[in-house]
């Protein structure tokens, strides 16, 4: 079946550009730097600036969706449906994440744990926002929270790798979680990228993941993976491999947002019966078909 | 006027932007602004449209207040005149621009009002279907007041409506348009007539209606229209090649189907099928009293057609051993024993070459499809069967044959047309219940009524009101710029005739004459009027024909906004629009399109706002002018006769005439129409004034729906239909041939040869082929068809610079530029969004590429008209237009002098630009 | 109960948009943002071709993913089945937009007319302030349903509490009514009719069915 119409094929949404995604991306790679940090600080290092460096970042990515709303001072109202909003939810889960970080800088440095699940949990929030959102199916997919959340703890540990010795040491330990964080985020990648062939998404969608697959595969876990080889030799090499991870992640999300976020379109199971029914021509094709959005 | 609360209230008017009108329909006015348009349910049981009016009427309240309007007089500065001088438009005041325009008409009328040349000093051109009529108040009735105008210079007349349709449907049944008697159909041949888009709310509810029921149409034609898309089954049929298709399914019903299959009685009865026809192609006819002559199958002998108790034989071929034949101007032959054969023998014969293998290869359809298609069309007849018709027996035929633009007129068209015509008669589905119907009169009158249009004429046929083609009285000398009653005798001279003639034959001759011209030079008109039309912009060769409006010494236009017409003009006078003004109008009955009422009466346009800025009242602007030329008494006197309204002012038991010494105002003047149009529907039994008319709107009474068919009043005449020998076609075209020729004009040859008994197939887009070579041009570098298709948001709207019409329609494909059947675009590297430029060997105009599979690979389309360059905000929107680069051509002109809206153009991608 | 639903006559739809220009002049909704429309929708190859015209709006539906993810409850589902939004609570965060399967909402960042910056006097009367930055939708033309309560008039029968785009349908391919009644015209309509409503797998309940052609029991 051939459609023209631009307008009934699916199209990309515009409601949220950078600045949602930069929600997205700050939460990813600040919740994934205040986890990895707590949870690796008996490792040997102060894992206090790092998490604040997380907030920090968590923090930035909350203005960035505080400059794309439309009535910005009306903002509290965000909190009014936590009943079955994530977005709501989210929004809880930040002073909260806020409040018990500062805290554990200010007063009571083991607070760092509860902080650091707090973390996780604004991490899955962010997931099931995008989750929630049947319009867009490069979203809906159940496959996509499982996206959002790998690449926001690679992210996290990329950007911890690279941190680490501005403040402190390497910590080979780290790499190697690394390479096990990079395998898992490509394999969920590919998982993620198979569920919506499977669930027919958006051609355009699918054309713009395909579109990225080799350098976010390449780039973000190849290369990555082997600078981390190359990092037993030479330890400078983690700090790019780990920028790679972070960026790569932050990229693969600013596209999953801005570029592959195709709305759903429209169906048309059966077409109307105007009358009576077509006569059927011997080279006669299949119409029982649905219009190219879908 | 219904009103919820103080400040808001609805108001009742009309919408007749189109001919498919008028729809009531009501306005919400908040705080004394208009705000929305919205249905007039209080009409659900009368409109067949259910009270709502179509898309177009929404975009009314945008038009009321759109910032680009002209709001106060303005007049011309600059005196050179062209698309690159700007005419420096300096507002006056209504009396300075009054003064002007009297002055000059007086000038006018004191050098006399005809010219030199025979012609009318004053010119008018008024838009679509005669609809601007609706929006002028009683400006008719100083046009009448003023004596000879010359309306021939066409708007889009001839090349953009139905217009053989016009002309042969009226000489054939009264049609001036035809339709199907959808609300009773079962089967419609659609040959590319787009009613789901231009046929206005009663046409679409009245489709739905059958779509629903399960009627089945068959729509034909190159591109899938809205009207094919809700079309059972869509057949794309090679550009121009109708008339073959028809004739096919004509062969396939007399050559492949029992004769039993027709409507026997009614070809015998109702027609002139049973007429003999003698050796030299004209009937036979009684030596005594010239009567067509008939084969008794009783007595077996020739007797005049309407000797008493007289059974005709449909088919034979018989030995007459007396008889006479009247061939052009009256000579007459005694014949003696001859062969003649019935005028539907001669068909039978006639159409044995039109066999569905020979259409497959000219329409590009199968054969058997050709088949199937006669054969579901003589499934549906339903022959023999009889429907009640308010206490009437009436005979139920439900199919019916409808024809679109540009199968309707140019080349073709009378072949088209006679053909649809000949496949009702063939079942007798002309004019009865399910059938094809004429709707309306324009060319005969009443216009009201086209049952009391129908009187007995010759040969056993209705009256008809030709232009003479005799030596005596042919119009040798022509009265208008399109010389209507000397080349096309069909047109007649009725009111509506000249407007109705080749109306490109005015735009054309001014600028170059045929070789051998021997007439006198069409002269320029002194003044020029312009209202609800902008003929730069929906003729052809808009280019060339701006340089002949620019040439026009005065141009007076009733302007809405600046637009590419009154851009050459000397005088804009804002009239006060759609919403903003009075006057009471006709509506039910049986009107244009699919306007088929059970009602009858009059319906108000009133002034739902005030007007904005200085714009005035059509009325007034009238009755200034009248006064002010010294017209005022016979002004009056026209509106007494009832030429402002419906009914005159004075009739049987009642008398609301005008003092005809004074001005009246406006409001005097519709208060005067209303007292008298509703004293006269009702009998002198109630009367309604103009304040009635406000709060109320419209003022209907029943009628019967016998009043749709012909048939009965046929029956009652004892007449027949002319079908299917065209013998007065024959001799009229060979009259005025002799006429032509006796005064040394041969370049009218090729259209006489439109006057045939029974039409022939001659290869019709062949002559487009042919035209292009004749002027030097190779058809190989002009690869595909382009055509026109409507729009409903747009069509005949006047409303291209309404941004809600604009948005809307970007919903509905083909809205941002030229229509390409996707594999074709492939070949050529063109991709969906190109800008692309469609060429003809006269111009070039751009768009961009929609690719769609519903188009014929060799065709493209483009929706509506625009490529506008003067008209705010439509000269922002990009659109191409195929009359930019669709030639005027003589020779592309058919005897009726209308042309098919289609050019042979080449497509290419605009290097670099991509939506 | 009462659940007020859409059904439209796919059969009887000519695409004329002209429930789309009635939508926009009642609501007066901005250029470029239209709460209902016509999709002119081509399927086939060349000659085999259909074109079918499909009006969308918001589909009101039973279980509105715009409702779930409203992180204001600006968004509500009503008894009686339309789905609202409360314009003073709405922040515009485009949530809802987002998990609007039907591309049934707007969100406009700034006041513009038809001719540019400036209304014309049409729509300065109806201009809301209180519509720019949040989420906007088809109400149903909520006022008028609002107004059958208080009036006792029937929506889907009485125009004046019937939504614009059902009376303005030309070829009367809309109806309106409460399914919950089993004799009311849409419920009679559905039953005698096939229909479909639009991605009944994501399980949002639409309340908006298409008609497509009449029961096969009556072929």
């Amino acid at each position: 079946m051939k459609n023209s119409n631009s307008r009934i094929s699916s199209r990309v949404q515009r409601n949220w550009d950078w600045r949602a995604s930069g929600n997205f991306i700050g939460g990813g790679v600040g919740t994934g730097l205040v986890f990895w940090s707590t949870l690796l600080s008996p490792l040997g290092f102060d894992s206090l600036p790092l998490m604040l460096l997380g907030l920090a970042l968590v923090g930035i990515g909350l203005f960035c969706v505080w400059l794309e709303i439309g009535r910005p001072w009306r903002a509290l109202n965000v909190f009014k449906h936590m009943s079955t909003s994530w977005m709501s939810r989210e929004a809880l889960v930040a002073p909260l994440l806020f409040c018990v970080g500062a805290a554990a800088w200010l007063f009571e440095p083991s607070l760092v744990w509860p902080t650091a699940l707090l973390a996780l949990l604004f991490l899955y929030s962010q997931a099931r926002i995008l989750r929630a959102d049947k319009g867009i199916p490069a979203w809906r997919h159940p496959r996509c929270a499982l996206l959002v959340i790998s690449t926001g703890l690679t992210e996290g540990c990329g950007l911890l790798i690279l941190a680490l010795p501005l403040l402190d040491q390497h910590q080979p330990w780290i790499w190697a979680l690394m390479l096990g964080l990079l395998l898992t985020r490509a394999l969920i990648w590919r998982y993620y990228r198979t569920g919506l062939k499977r669930a027919n998404a958006p051609a355009a969608c699918q054309k713009q993941l395909a579109a990225v697959d080799a350098k976010f595969l390449w780039l973000g876990h190849g290369l990555a993976a082997l600078l981390l080889g190359v990092a037993w030799v030479q330890p400078e090499a983690a700090m790019i491999a780990g920028a790679l991870a972070f960026i790569s992640g932050a990229w693969i999300k600013y596209v999953l947002v801005c570029k592959a976020s195709f709305v759903q379109g429209f169906s048309m199971p059966h077409l109307p019966v105007r009358g009576q029914r077509a006569p059927q021509r011997p080279q006669q094709r299949s119409q029982s078909s649905s219009a190219s959005a879908v | 006027m219904n009103s919820s609360d103080s400040n808001t209230k609805t108001v009742p008017t009309y919408c007749y932007n189109c001919v498919a009108g008028p729809d009531p329909m009501k306005v919400e006015v908040i705080d004394g602004v208009a705000t929305q348009v919205m249905p007039n349910f209080d009409t659900c049981n009368s409109h067949p449209g259910k009270g709502r009016p179509c898309v177009k009427a929404y975009g009314l309240v945008q038009k009321t207040y759109n910032p680009h309007r002209i709001l106060k007089p303005m007049k011309r500065t600059n005196p050179k005149k062209g698309i690159k001088e700007d005419p420096g438009f300096v507002p006056i005041s209504w009396d300075e621009a009054l003064t002007l325009l009297s002055d000059k008409m007086l000038e006018i009328k004191a050098k006399g009002l005809v010219d030199s040349a025979g012609l009318p000093r004053t010119a008018a051109t008024f838009g679509h279907g005669g609809t601007p009529m609706y929006y002028m108040g009683t400006f008719p009735a100083f046009l009448a007041s003023w004596g000879p105008i010359d309306f021939s210079f066409g708007s889009g007349q001839g090349v953009k409506c139905v217009h053989s349709e016009h002309l042969y449907g009226e000489f054939w049944h009264r049609a001036f348009t035809v339709a199907a008697d959808t609300p009773n159909c079962r089967f419609v041949l659609s040959l590319g007539s787009n009613v789901d888009a231009s046929g206005g709310p009663c046409a679409i509810a009245r489709h739905a209606d059958a779509r629903v029921r399960g009627y089945k149409r068959v729509q034909v034609e190159p591109h899938q229209s809205i009207t094919g898309a809700t079309a059972a089954e869509w057949v794309p049929i090679r550009p121009k090649t109708d008339a073959a298709f028809m004739f096919a399914l004509i062969h396939s019903m007399l050559h492949e189907q029992e004769r039993s299959r027709l409507d026997l009685a009614f070809l015998r009865d109702r027609t002139a099928s049973p007429y003999l026809v003698g050796p030299d192609g004209l009937y036979l006819r009684d030596p005594e009293t010239a009567k067509p002559l008939v084969w008794d199958s009783n007595s077996q002998q020739a007797v005049a057609h309407d000797t008493a108790g007289v059974v005709p034989a449909l088919e034979g071929t018989f030995r007459v051993a007396h008889a006479l034949s009247v061939d052009a101007d009256d000579e007459r032959h005694l014949l003696n024993d001859v062969d003649a054969s019935t005028g539907f023998t001669k068909l039978v014969e006639h159409v044995a070459q039109y066999t569905p293998e020979w259409a497959a290869t000219v329409c590009d359809i199968p054969a058997e499809t050709i088949r199937r298609i006669a054969a579901e069309y003589l499934d549906n007849a339903c022959i023999g069967e009889t429907i009640e018709i308010d206490g009437a027996t009436l005979p139920y035929r439900p199919v019916a044959v409808t024809l679109g633009k540009s199968v309707n007129n140019g080349w073709g068209a009378y072949e088209c047309c006679w053909a649809r015509t000949l496949m009702a008669v063939l079942v007798g589905a002309l004019e009865v219940p399910g059938g094809t119907l004429g709707t309306t009169v324009r060319l005969n009158r009443p216009h009201d009524d086209r049952l009391r249009s129908i009187k007995p004429g010759v040969d056993g046929f209705m009256a008809q009101k030709l232009n003479p083609t005799d030596k005596e009285n042919w119009v040798a000398q022509p009265t208008g710029r399109n010389a209507h009653t000397t080349l096309v005798p069909i047109v007649g001279n009725s009111a509506w005739s000249q407007a109705l003639g080749p109306t490109q034959l005015s735009w054309m001759f001014q600028k170059e004459r045929p070789e051998g011209w021997n007439m006198p030079e069409p002269t320029k008109p002194d003044i020029w009027f312009v209202f609800r039309s902008n003929p730069a912009i929906s003729f052809w060769d808009t280019r060339s024909l701006t340089e002949s409006i620019a040439n026009f010494p005065y141009t007076v236009s009733f302007a809405y906004t600046i637009d590419e017409t009154n851009w050459m003009a000397d005088l804009l006078l804002p009239e006060a629009t759609d919403l903003e003004s009075t006057q009471l109008i006709p509506i039910g009955g049986t009107k244009f399109v699919e306007q088929f009422w059970k009602h009858k009466g009059s319906i108000l346009r009133q002034k739902v706002v005030e007007p904005q800025g200085e714009a005035k009242d059509f009325t007034w602007i009238s009755t200034e002018l009248a006064k002010r030329t010294g017209l005022l008494e016979q002004y009056n006197t026209a509106l007494n006769r009832g030429a402002g309204g419906i009914a005159p002012l004075k009739g049987d038991g009642y008398d609301f005439s005008l003092d005809t010494s004074q001005a009246h105002p406006s409001e005097e003047i519709w208060d005067a129409i209303c007292k008298a149009t509703s004293t006269q529907q009702s009998d002198t039994n109630e009367t309604k004034d103009l304040a009635w008319f406000k709060e109320n709107g419209l003022d209907l009474k029943p009628i019967s729906q016998k009043s749709w068919y012909l048939h009965p009043t046929m029956e009652e005449q004892g007449l027949r239909y002319e079908m299917p020998y065209q013998e007065r076609l024959l001799r009229i075209g060979k009259e005025l041939g002799n006429r032509l020729h006796e005064k040394e004009i041969a370049w009218w040859d090729e259209q006489l040869s439109e006057y045939s008994a029974l039409p022939e197939w001659h290869d019709v887009p062949g002559r487009w082929e042919t035209a292009l070579k004749n002027e030097g041009f190779d058809p190989a570098d002009y690869p595909f068809w382009l055509l026109a298709t409507k729009s409903m948001q747009y069509h005949t709207g006047a409303n291209v610079s309404i941004q809600l019409m604009r948005e809307v329609s970007q919903n509905v494909r083909g809205h941002t530029g030229v229509i390409m059947n996707a594999s074709s675009a492939a070949k050529l590297g063109i991709k969906h969004g190109d800008r692309v430029a469609i060429s003809s060997n006269i111009g070039v105009t751009y768009g961009r590429a929609e690719l769609v599979q519903g188009v014929r690979p060799d065709t493209l389309v483009i929706v509506g008209q625009f490529d506008h360059w003067a008209t705010p905000y439509a000269k922002d929107l990009e659109m191409p237009s195929l009359n930019t680069v669709a030639p005027m051509s003589l020779e592309l002109t058919d005897a009726t002098g209308s042309g098919a809206d289609i050019v042979r153009v080449a497509i290419a991608k605009v290097e670099g630009e991509t939506l | 109960m009462t659940r007020y639903a859409m059904a439209i006559d796919l059969r009887r739809c000519v695409g004329c948009q002209t429930c789309t220009a009635a939508c926009k002049q009642k609501n007066a909704t901005p250029p470029g943002v239209q709460w209902r429309r016509v999709l002119d929708i081509e399927t086939g190859e060349f000659p085999d071709v259909r074109r079918s015209f499909l009006p969308v709006a918001c589909m009101h539906c039973d279980e509105p993913a715009c409702e779930e993810v409203c992180p204001t409850t600006a968004t509500q589902k009503r008894a009686d089945g339309l789905v609202t939004i409360d314009y003073e609570l709405c922040i515009g965060c485009a949530n809802c937009v987002m998990a609007c399967p039907y591309e049934a909402r707007s969100i406009v960042h700034e006041a513009k007319f038809a001719y540019g910056d400036q209304p014309m006097a049409n729509e300065a009367v109806l201009f809301d302030p209180a519509k720019i930055n949040v989420s906007t939708k088809c109400t149903f033309c909520i006022e008028r349903i609002d107004l059958a309560e208080e009036t006792g008039l029937i929506p889907g029968i009485d125009h004046e509490v019937t939504p614009t785009c059902v009376n303005s349908c030309a070829s009367g391919a809309m109806m309106f009514g409460d399914i919950e009644d089993p004799d009311s015209n849409i419920s009679k309509l559905l039953a005698s009719t096939q229909s479909f409503r639009q991605n009944e797998e994501l399980g949002t309940g639409p309340g908006v069915y298409y008609i497509w052609d009449k029961n096969d029991e009556e072929l």
